[in-house]
């Protein structure tokens, strides 16, 4: 979609200490995640209790909605806890359509949502997007809808042992309830290709930034939850947007959100804006009202879409951190971890998404009496050498988003989006506070 | 679907500023790019020189145990010290209460709107207090020109100020027959918080607090939460980061460099002669906000909303105009994508709530309970003859989601912005095409 093109390019002009850069005001013209409609949305992390009555069970939901006068069609992936794409399946959305997507429908009710290109379309929507393939109306005829008992079955297993096929080896983690992430990306047909191929990038995968959604996480337990929290989806633009499947374009992105995924000879054909690596995350644990903060992490695993099944055992061991991690408390008392002593550096490590509350002691401690304050975290994985056999296409932090997550007194919770500290384009973030 | 001006407008300035842009793919439109941080006009969650909340209710009349109450928290995310310039405004867009908060390097202040509303207490700090062993010394901010007003910042007001502060923030009302504000059981406004370089007492309503106090260091970040205790009529809680607006380009001294951003944030307050001194982001003017009503979980969704104040500075009793500020449309889709446009009350005070069933949205048609709003929410003042505005532009606008469920969830997160500030399509002349 041609979306807003007032394009004036400033520079700014010099003074003492302001820092002299090409300001740019177009929109999709910026490394910057805000919530603008965007190409791809993520949803970071989500849980669900498919075998609790839906009544009891923890659930994510979330929804999508096209912006745009023209339909569009959208392929919601939904990865393991180590990053392995467990299923996927396509949405048809019709020109300004909203859809909500229950996690506990796919995985306890075995269905996905069940859309069609031949839906009656709203009155001020168009019929046609000229960036589909010419068979995707046929395609999306019947997208969605149930799962056959196999299918759903392996794909609860996947999310919640992951065992997928080889028994030798594991996709995901083990956890009591579904663990994983989902994306959401804009695409051209209703197309079976996975993302670990290259058709998927290659004719696929589209570039208008039409899409937005939230998400939000239900804990309807009254003795144990009774709380929500929501967040919109991390919105990720393509810049610059437009124009159809595989249409390789000059971008300033010095690297991109699907870089490992996307085609040896084009690693910036996907457009997505990449995702920073360092944030600050503020934290109550205790106090009056029993506070407790939990901090959702998403990380960019490190093997790549050619890798075997059973390496994705790599994405379970992803150091938290390479420099360090502080704690501040409310009186800046500032306590570090580097993981590094006389003996060399060891760190902790998480999987592609996890919940750690902000009193692991993953993280450095809190020294004083204070109940509150705020964690700065450089979560880069280390694994972005620039060398042959890293999984990045260039010399580069990983990519992470981390959700703060507040609950106190058994009955309020909320959901926000830590601040990052340098958007996803910096190539060299701080590596200290 | 009625037409909506802002499209044509949109496709007008395409079409005319086509020159400014490379198609050099079909479709594919590059505008200039910048992936430097601090160099966009997008709006993110990243460290900013101010921050905006953009509607808070504080029940004054009920004991802290059940008073409705929105508390918030400020970090300076970096290791010098900074000073934090607070205004509570009213929800006609008037000053009723400001103060400084003083932050060592890497401080967290949190604050109760209740405790200073309703107790009289601002925060206590000092720029005596002892620094952090990572944080600089309090003299160190070669920026701040004088810390020898923030010995002894915060602590109790006098009574005769907590009477004024209420009066205005609950009845609009101070000395005289002017109306600042709206007049509601609760107290009503939203807050702003900027980096500046003293103690200063100035004005926000002063010139001089623009082109000599304040600062363009992106430092601060924050969020909120609203707490709703109340088990008769709440029971929940909502919380998102405050809107972070960051100075482009950022650093040096109060009054330095103009900036390369069209129109700023403070655009009305600024000086005459110098119109861009605040440096700040501009908001977006039009929105995509879902809704949700009834269906089996009681859903209600209400939107909070800042507006641009339709008055420049020096309006005195003007500001009641405040009271009723247009918009320009707003379109309802439900989930078949039916739209509905309104035909109420087309105006909000400058921060306001409504819920999405009240007269002021389009009403919903059919059995569908939830969708969305397209919402343009520009009051048209830029381009009137007495505009407060320096350039003719939309106005600045914010919406954040708060919905509800059950009487036990509650989850508040920003409305998706469909292009960002600096998107201006009232091209050379005032006129909307």
């Amino acid at each position: 979609m041609k979306r807003i093109a007032i394009a004036l390019l400033f520079v700014a002009a010099t003074a003492s200490a302001a820092v002299n850069r090409t300001i740019a005001t177009a929109n999709a013209a910026s490394c910057d995640i805000g919530t603008y409609a965007a190409a791809t949305l993520l949803l970071p992390y989500f849980e669900v209790e498919y075998d609790q009555p839906q009544s009891e069970a923890l659930n994510t939901v979330f929804t999508v909605i096209n912006t745009s006068n023209a339909p569009q069609i959208v392929r919601v992936t939904i990865w393991t806890d180590w990053g392995f794409p467990a299923d996927y399946f396509s949405m048809y959305l019709t020109g300004y359509d909203a859809h909500t997507v229950s996690m506990y429908d796919i995985l306890a009710r075995m269905n996905f949502p069940a859309t069609s290109s031949a839906m009656q379309v709203g009155s001020s929507s168009q019929s046609s997007n000229r960036n589909f393939y010419e068979e995707a109306s046929n395609w999306c005829l019947h997208a969605g809808g149930p799962l056959t008992p196999e299918r759903a079955r392996r794909l609860q297993q996947m999310l919640t042992t992951g065992q997928r096929g080889d028994a030798g080896c594991r996709v995901g983690g083990t956890h009591a309830h579904a663990v994983g992430y989902v994306t959401i990306d804009v695409v051209n047909s209703c197309s079976g290709d996975s993302a670990l191929s290259d058709e998927y990038w290659k004719e696929v995968i589209l570039y208008d930034n039409v899409l937005t959604g939230d998400y939000e996480r239900i804990n309807p337990k009254a003795t144990s939850g009774n709380y929500a929290g929501g967040n919109p989806l991390v919105h990720i633009r393509a810049v610059p947007e437009g124009g159809a499947a595989g249409t390789s374009v000059a971008s300033l992105l010095p690297y991109t959100f699907y870089d490992r995924y996307t085609p040896r000879d084009a690693r910036h054909l996907d457009r997505r804006q990449p995702l920073p690596a360092v944030f600050a995350a503020r934290y109550i644990n205790g106090g009056r009202d029993s506070f407790q903060t939990n901090f959702v992490v998403w990380r960019e695993g490190v093997v790549d879409r050619e890798t075997s099944e059973c390496d994705y055992a790599k994405n379970a061991a992803l150091a938290l951190f390479t420099p360090m991690v502080v704690r501040f408390d409310e009186h800046e008392n500032a306590v570090a971890t580097t993981g590094c002593d006389e003996n060399g550096c060891s760190y902790p490590v998480t999987g592609a998404t996890s919940l750690i509350s902000a009193a692991s002691p993953l993280f450095p401690p809190a020294t004083s009496g204070d109940v509150a304050g705020w964690i700065w975290m450089n979560l880069d994985n280390g694994a972005g050498t620039g060398k042959a056999g890293s999984p990045y296409s260039s010399r580069r932090p990983s990519q992470n988003w981390v959700i703060v997550q507040m609950y106190a007194e058994g009955r309020y919770a909320v959901d926000f989006d830590a601040t990052s500290i340098a958007n996803g384009c910096t190539a060299a973030p701080p590596t200290e506070p | 679907m009625k037409a909506v001006p802002w499209l044509f407008a949109f496709m007008a300035t395409t079409a005319a500023l086509a020159g400014t842009t490379r198609a050099v793919r079909p479709g594919v439109l590059i505008p200039p790019s910048a992936v430097d941080n601090n160099s966009s006009c997008d709006i993110g969650t990243y460290p900013a020189a101010t921050l905006l909340l953009p509607y808070f209710e504080v029940e004054t009349r009920k004991h802290v145990n059940d008073a409705g109450n929105t508390i918030f928290s400020v970090v300076n995310t970096s290791r010098q010290p900074q000073i934090a310039r607070v205004t509570i405004w009213t929800d006609y867009g008037y000053p009723a209460l400001w103060f400084n908060v003083f932050l060592t390097g890497y401080d967290v202040a949190s604050l109760s709107l209740y405790d200073v509303i309703v107790n009289g207490v601002l925060p206590q700090t000092s720029s005596s207090a002892q620094a952090g062993a990572r944080s600089r010394p309090n003299d160190a901010n070669p920026n701040i020109v004088s810390v020898d007003e923030c010995k002894s910042l915060g602590g109790p007001l006098p009574q005769t100020t907590i009477d004024s502060v209420v009066a205005l923030l609950t009845a609009g009302t101070a000395e005289g027959e002017c109306h600042y504000g709206g007049n509601h059981p609760m107290a009503v406004g939203y807050v702003t918080v900027d980096v500046v370089n003293s103690c200063s007492k100035a004005s926000p309503l002063d010139p001089d607090y623009y082109a000599k106090t304040l600062l363009f260091d992106n430092v601060l970040s924050g969020d909120y939460e609203r707490v709703m205790p109340d088990k008769a009529v709440g029971n929940y809680a909502g919380g998102n980061p405050f809107v972070h607006i960051r100075a482009i380009p950022e650093g040096g001294p109060a009054g330095s460099v103009s900036s390369g951003l069209p129109y700023t944030f403070y655009d009305r307050l600024t000086p005459k002669a110098a119109r861009r001194i605040d440096r700040r982001q501009p908001l977006p003017s039009t929105f995509a906000a879902r809704f949700i009503e009834g269906g089996t979980a009681a859903f209600h969704t209400e939107y909070t909303m800042w507006r641009e104040a339709a008055t420049s500075a020096a309006a005195g009793c003007g500001v009641a105009a405040n009271a009723n500020v247009p918009y320009a449309s707003i379109v309802r889709f439900d989930e078949y994508e039916n739209p509905t446009v309104g035909a109420g009350n087309r105006a909000f005070p400058v921060a306001a709530s409504a819920a999405t069933t009240s007269s002021a949205f389009p009403p919903r048609v059919g059995a569908s309970v939830s969708g969305w709003m397209f919402l343009e929410l520009d009051n048209r003042a830029g381009v009137s003859a007495a505009s407060p505005y320096s350039v003719a532009r939309p106005s600045q606008n914010w919406i954040v989601i708060k919905m509800q469920a059950e009487g036990r969830y509650g989850v508040e997160y920003d409305a998706t912005a469909i292009g960002n500030g600096c998107t201006n399509p009232i091209p050379n002349g005032g006129a909307y095409k």
